[in-house]
């Protein structure tokens, strides 16, 4: 199945400015599983923050579904 | 009504006017969120703002505080604050409370307010201040920037959206990487007044159970929903 992933905030440097990327993941993967295919490993990026899928809050390890756009926010927390 | 607030008329009634005059806000933080945060609500006629900060100003403050100036590096935040809204509107109360905020006295600080307002710098405290304004059962209005990023929500007691938001152990974000210049602040501290108006008002479009991440840069302005 296919999935769009777009990183935001400092992730997005990971796209190499690229606002969005498609991938072709095996089905019913996983968030982390679709981002490990981007290539992203989200225990080892410097403030991932959460992940959405079409625009809702999802855990990391939900599963996704074909034609699901997926957004990966870094941490924000100045004040 | 004097004229000092004719040109709130239109976007809020006469009698929202009035209604606001009797309405208190707790402000945790006076720095880059919190200084213009509390000029709006100032501004805008709340009758009584308890503004919170144990820290003084810096001159890396300069930069994106509005309540900072050359003269007054050194000084205590909250009473700058409460100095400087003075001179703007001697019709709100202000309340300074020269202390960081935390578990110990979490609860008694923001008791008996309306709303809550979240202008902190650091994830802890957060989690902290969430929890007591479900203890209390107040709205909480969270802001949180980083460069070029800001978001925005609206937590009524019970959404547990800050403990959702940042599910991890660490305090910080990429704020640490890409600093705060002058105008997320003011975008994002805008914004919080702006729901926190409305919910003093009672009226409807409250960010409730979403976050808006706001990313000035490429203007792409995002509504996640946090809801079940």
């Amino acid at each position: 199945m296919k999935v769009t992933i777009a990183l935001k905030g400092t992730l997005k440097k990971l796209f190499e400015g690229d606002t969005e990327r498609v991938f072709e993941v095996p089905d019913n993967c996983t968030c982390d599983e679709a981002l490990q295919a981007a290539g992203i490993n989200y225990k080892e990026t410097r403030n991932f923050g959460f992940v959405s899928v079409n625009n809702k809050r999802v855990m990391i390890d939900s599963r996704l579904s074909d034609g699901d756009y997926l957004k990966a926010f870094s941490r924000v927390s100045g004040g | 009504m004097n004229s000092r607030y004719d040109r709130n008329i239109g976007t809020i009634s006469p009698r929202e006017q009035k209604l606001l005059g009797e309405k208190s806000v707790c402000v945790i933080g006076c720095g880059g969120l919190g200084g213009g945060i509390i000029e709006g609500l100032t501004r805008l006629g709340v009758g009584r703002l308890t503004i919170v900060d144990g820290d003084v100003f810096d001159i890396s403050n300069l930069n994106r505080q509005v309540l900072s100036n050359e003269d007054n590096i050194g000084m205590l935040k909250a009473e700058e604050g409460m100095r400087q809204m003075g001179q703007i509107n001697s019709e709100t109360r202000i309340c300074p409370v020269c202390a960081f905020y935390t578990e110990e006295n979490s609860r008694e600080i923001i008791s008996g307010h309306d709303v809550v307002i979240d202008a902190l710098d650091n994830i802890n405290t957060r989690k902290i201040l969430e929890d007591a304004c479900e203890e209390e059962n107040i709205p909480l209005v969270h802001g949180a920037i980083a460069g070029w990023h800001g978001q925005v929500a609206v937590i009524m007691p019970g959404d547990r959206l800050i403990h959702t938001l940042y599910d991890g152990d660490e305090n910080y974000g990429m704020e640490k990487e890409t600093g705060n210049p002058s105008f997320t602040p003011a975008v994002t501290g805008a914004l919080q007044v702006a729901e926190t108006l409305k919910l003093l008002l009672n009226r409807e479009g409250v960010l409730a159970n979403k976050v808006l991440t706001v990313d000035i840069l490429n203007h792409q302005y995002e509504l996640i929903d946090f809801g079940d």
